[in-house]
C-alpha cells in the first residue's frame, strides 16, 4: 500500500481535534459518533459492543500514548478511520501504562474486497511506534498538517 | 433487547476477531493476552442465540468463511443475488432471520 492510498482512508469529517471524554468507554463512543452522524453505521450499540469485545482480547493502547481501537464488523459497509486527539490523555489500559492522547479508530467490514484492513492497521502500528512521531501528530495545528505528517511517516 | 440477527453478527465478528488475533500479535505486536476471556464472551453471546440459528450458522460455516453476509441495495453481498421484495422492509428492521434464496447465507441489512 503506497502513501497516497493510505491517507485516502482519512477524512477531515472524521477528525476530532479535541476529545471531550475522560474514560475508555466514553472515548470509544465519542469516536464512533461521527460515523453515526454520517449514517454509516446501522447499529451504534453493536459496533460499541464489538469494540469492547476487541478490548477484551487485549488493550489496543499500543504504547507511546497511542491507541488503535479496531474491529471488523458487519455493521459497517466500508473501511472507516476516525482520529481523535485528547489534550490531557485518557486512561486506556495501554501496554506501557501511560494515558493515551492519540486515537485511531479503525472499523472494517469482514468481507473487505480490497483486503486493506490489516495492511492499514499494520502501517499505522509501524509508523506510530516511532519515537517522536506521536508528539508531532498531536501538535499538528490543522487537519492538513496532520495528514501531511502522517503521509510522510 | 438485541435481535437474533444482531447477536449473530456479534457472534461472527468475535469469531473473526479470534481468527485474526494471532496475526495481530505476531505481525503487529499488539498484545492479545485475552483469548480465553474473549472465548468466554463468545459463549455468553451464543447463550442468547436460539440453538437452531447457531446450528444453521455452524452448518453454513462448513461451506462459507462468512455465513452471515450484508445486504446492500437489496442484494446479498455473499452471492450478489437480488433478494425478493417481500424481504426488504422486514429485513431492514431486523424482524426475524432471513436467508438468501440463492446461496443460503444468513442476511443482515446494513442500511
Amino acid at each position: 500500500m503506497n502513501n497516497g492510498e493510505f491517507v485516502s482512508y482519512f477524512k477531515e469529517e472524521f477528525f476530532i481535534p479535541k476529545l471531550k471524554s475522560k474514560k475508555k468507554k466514553a472515548v470509544l463512543e465519542e469516536l464512533i459518533q461521527p460515523l453515526v452522524n454520517k449514517k454509516l453505521i446501522k447499529s451504534q450499540k453493536l459496533v460499541f459492543e464489538t469494540l469492547l469485545n476487541r478490548e477484551t482480547l487485549g488493550s489496543t493502547g499500543i504504547g507511546k500514548q497511542v491507541a488503535i481501537p479496531h474491529c471488523r464488523t458487519l455493521a459497517i459497509p466500508e473501511i472507516c478511520i476516525v482520529v481523535g486527539v485528547s489534550e490531557v490523555g485518557i486512561e486506556f489500559n495501554a501496554s506501557d501504562g501511560k494515558d493515551v492522547q492519540l486515537f485511531f479508530l479503525i472499523l472494517g467490514p469482514p468481507l473487505d474486497e480490497s483486503n486493506q484492513y490489516l495492511p492499514i492497521l499494520g502501517k499505522l502500528c509501524e509508523r506510530l511506534r516511532k519515537k517522536t512521531f506521536k508528539d508531532k501528530l498531536v501538535k499538528a495545528e490543522s487537519y492538513e498538517k496532520f495528514i501531511k505528517l502522517l503521509a510522510k511517516g | 433487547m438485541r435481535s437474533q440477527v444482531e447477536l449473530l453478527v456479534l457472534y461472527q465478528d468475535i469469531l473473526l476477531m479470534l481468527d485474526e488475533a494471532k496475526h495481530e500479535d505476531k505481525c503487529m505486536g499488539i498484545e492479545v493476552e485475552g483469548v480465553e476471556k474473549l472465548k468466554k464472551a463468545l459463549e455468553e453471546v451464543a447463550k442468547d442465540i436460539q440453538q437452531r440459528y447457531i446450528r444453521m450458522f455452524e452448518r453454513l460455516k462448513t461451506r462459507y468463511s462468512h455465513p452471515l453476509v450484508p445486504v446492500q441495495e437489496d442484494t446479498c453481498l455473499g452471492c450478489f443475488s437480488k433478494l425478493p421484495t417481500s424481504y426488504h422492509e422486514r429485513g431492514r428492521n431486523d424482524e426475524g432471520i432471513f436467508t438468501c434464496e440463492n446461496c443460503g447465507r444468513l442476511l443482515y441489512w446494513i442500511e
